[in-house]
């Protein structure tokens, strides 16, 4: 278990969130440690959806947001003064509950990323890099051109929505319900395709589907009402966990 | 539940009969309209063929009642008309059958006359007081004033008349002056027939002398709708005759003025749309923003041409030109256009924005690479149609001070113009024959250029929606 005792790339400090008078997470500490997969599981409307859009400052677009406490990523504080919310999206990439593709050819909704970013070199080789990591490449290659976004199903969709993240080649990747729009089959390849990424990059997932959790992550934290219950090793949190909360969760009493 | 399902077939029945009916009102509406300005194609015709007419009269002496016949006011050089030795100040008596006692049955005995393109009319007239009589004097015979013919032209001298005959009556109208008695000769040849009946007196004798002075000839001619349409469209504005009236200076007036519009008000429009949907925050400033453009979208155009009048117009000092007539109508469309916008952009998935987000774009490239493209198709479908709007617009440009009527086409931004609405005002309000005709025939080049840039809209709607979907 030495891998474990690495250093976390993003770590809360009693991080808490308002939208307006509401607090949706209250005073949170985790950490997210490198090359593993950290789900975030709790019944509906628990904060957790809201804690991974705060780990690259989605929520700053949401007027009446405010913010206590602290994100580390690699150490620096993400809502510190001065920094460039911007900045923080190019580390931390993101994909979102249901496909996204932006509606434009397969090819440009890789390379939307790079071109942003002032990538200088083969945008060509690059882009068929992300897809092949996304485990598309062999299913779109033929017509990266003709067809858009829209036009693939919507487990590719998803799929090329991770190749788009991955292309600008981000620290960690953030996936909220990635599989909640999809169906049983396409969920399975993505599962696949999650654990694959965990060798090269830094995941944290949020899922309402236990199963998923146990099947995929390293780690797991449980919210409830915004609050973190109980985090820790998955296997643990399955099998024993500590808080009588967490039990019932996981056994299927409420949520 | 079977109220409710009733009253919602009430309501339904209600709102199609609604729709029906002003769809029905429109359509009609614009029918009338268009046979309103069918006599176009004839008028055109007729300035073809060289004529241009206008409506005189004559009061009958004795009697209050005046009889009314068309004068050749113009004849156009190398035309038609002048090759059969027409001229300025002939009497036009008949065409193709049909008596002329005002212009307009000239207009419609041509419409109406049989064949296609190529008409071959004949046509009467009475060649001017000149050449009919010759030379007229007033005098006094005993007290009596009478018209003496001093010096018979050859027509007059070919029908028995000869120099110090004193004219008396043509047809039972009394001569009594020297303008009048070719009046007279005109009228009688219009309402009765010819040959007339000339009372004379000579040397004393009354003596009746029967003589035919019309002249007969055939007039050939074009007469084509689509080259009609065309002339009217591409020729400057004539003041005086509806058949040789044009729209070239108010359409080009238009087209400019649209121009320097959308030079304007389309940037600042999708700005403001822009800045207030993806940046503004929510604060009291912007919600100020908010109700004042909301207002200003409720303002009535001639409160605009008043803002214009004074602000773009005096305090600018762009005086009543195309430039201020421009700038007048953005300020009239910048709400509808801001309004229209911000309603596109406002449908853009909030996904997209977020994925854009995601991968490290600035709020700006996530608006211009991805939010603007999207909501282009609706952006554009507002814009053009606010933009009919300002061209179909009379009443902030009439405050401005714009020209009801221009002879000339507008060369640049400091020129004085007119607008297509303004110029079917001012004709709609002309007392003269044939104006309506030629107010009607501009406002189906309004209507047409109308649908033409809804077309257009629809057209470009579809393009980009493709572009996005396939």
């Amino acid at each position: 278990m030495s891998e474990h005792e690495e250093l976390p790339v993003l770590s809360t400090r009693d991080f808490s969130l308002w939208y307006g008078s509401h607090q949706a997470v209250i005073e949170v500490n985790l950490d997210i440690v490198e090359r593993q997969i950290t789900a975030i599981i709790g019944p509906s409307g628990c904060g957790k959806s809201t804690l991974i859009r705060a780990f690259n400052r989605l929520n700053d677009l949401i007027p009446g947001v405010r913010t206590s406490g602290e994100i580390l990523f690699r150490g620096e504080r993400i809502y510190g003064r001065g920094v460039d919310p911007v900045n923080v999206r190019r580390h931390i990439g993101m994909v979102f509950q249901k496909p996204n593709p932006f509606p434009k050819s397969v090819f440009e909704n890789v390379a939307f990323g790079l071109r942003i970013n002032g990538f200088r070199g083969d945008l060509a080789k690059r882009v068929e890099s992300a897809l092949e990591k996304a485990a598309l490449w062999d299913e779109v290659k033929d017509d990266l051109h003709r067809k858009t976004g829209y036009d693939l199903s919507g487990g590719q969709q998803q799929r090329l929505c991770i190749a788009r993240a991955l292309a600008v080649d981000p620290e960690v990747l953030l996936m909220d319900e990635p599989c909640s729009a999809l169906d049983p089959i396409a969920t399975a390849k993505i599962e696949d395709l999650i654990r694959e990424l965990a060798s090269s990059v830094t995941v944290a997932i949020v899922t309402h589907n236990m199963q998923q959790a146990a099947r995929v992550s390293d780690f797991t934290a449980f919210m409830l009402l915004g609050e973190l219950v109980e985090f820790g090793p998955t296997r643990e949190i399955f099998t024993r966990p500590k808080d009588s909360r967490t039990e019932a969760y996981i056994t299927g009493r409420f949520g | 539940m079977r109220g409710r399902r009733a009253l919602e077939w009430a309501f339904a029945l209600l709102a199609g009969g609604a729709l029906g009916v002003s769809l029905v009102v429109l359509i009609v509406l614009i029918a009338i309209t268009a046979l309103q300005a069918g006599p176009i194609t004839s008028m055109r015709a007729t300035a073809q063929a060289g004529i241009s007419l206008s409506l005189r009269s004559m009061d009958v002496p004795g009697t209050r009642d005046s009889l009314a016949y068309a004068s050749i006011a113009q004849v156009e050089s190398g035309s038609p008309a002048a090759g059969l030795g027409m001229s300025r100040g002939d009497a036009l008596i008949e065409v193709a059958g049909v008596a002329v006692d005002r212009p307009s049955r000239a207009w419609d005995a041509v419409g109406e006359a049989a064949g296609g393109q190529e008409v071959n009319l004949s046509v009467v007239w009475i060649p001017r007081s000149e050449i009919t009589l010759g030379t007229l004097r007033a005098a006094s015979t005993g007290g009596e004033p009478c018209v003496l013919l001093t010096s018979p032209s050859v027509a007059a001298q070919a029908a028995g008349l000869r120099a110090g005959d004193a004219l008396v009556a043509a047809a039972g109208i009394p001569i009594t002056g020297t303008r009048q008695a070719w009046e007279a000769l005109v009228v009688a040849a219009r309402t009765q027939g010819t040959p007339i009946e000339l009372t004379l007196d000579r040397e004393g004798e009354r003596q009746v002398v029967l003589w035919d002075p019309s002249v007969q000839a055939e007039l050939r001619f074009v007469r084509d709708p689509v080259r009609a349409w065309w002339t009217f469209l591409t020729s400057l504005n004539e003041p005086r005759y509806p058949e040789r009236a044009g729209l070239l200076p108010a359409f080009v007036g238009s087209v400019y003025v649209v121009l320097v519009m959308a030079v304007v008000a389309f940037p600042l429009g999708i700005a403001g749309a822009v800045y207030l949907e993806e940046y503004a925050p929510t604060n009291v400033l912007t919600r100020i923003i908010e109700v004042l453009v909301a207002n200003l979208a409720g303002t009535p155009s001639a409160v605009v041409g008043i803002i214009g009048l004074e602000v773009f117009a005096r305090a600018l000092g762009a005086g009543r030109s195309v430039l201020a007539g421009g700038l007048t109508l953005s300020i009239l469309i910048l709400p509808m256009l801001i309004v229209a916008a911000r309603e596109a952009l406002r449908s853009v998935p909030q996904t997209l924005r977020d994925a854009a987000l995601a991968v490290g774009a600035t709020r700006w490239e996530t608006v211009r690479h991805h939010v603007l493209p999207y909501a282009l198709p609706g952006i554009l479908t507002g814009t053009i149609l606010s933009f009919s709007r300002a061209l179909g617009e009379a009443a902030p440009l009439l405050l401005l001070g714009a020209f009801l009527f221009v002879t000339y086409v507008p060369q640049g931004l400091r020129d004085s113009f007119t607008v297509v609405p303004l110029q079917i005002f001012e004709w709609a309000t002309r007392p003269q024959d044939g104006f309506a005709a030629v107010a009607a025939a501009a406002i189906v080049i309004l209507v047409a250029l109308l649908l033409v840039l809804n077309a257009v809209a629809i057209v470009l709607r579809n393009r980009f929606q493709r572009r996005w979907s396939g």
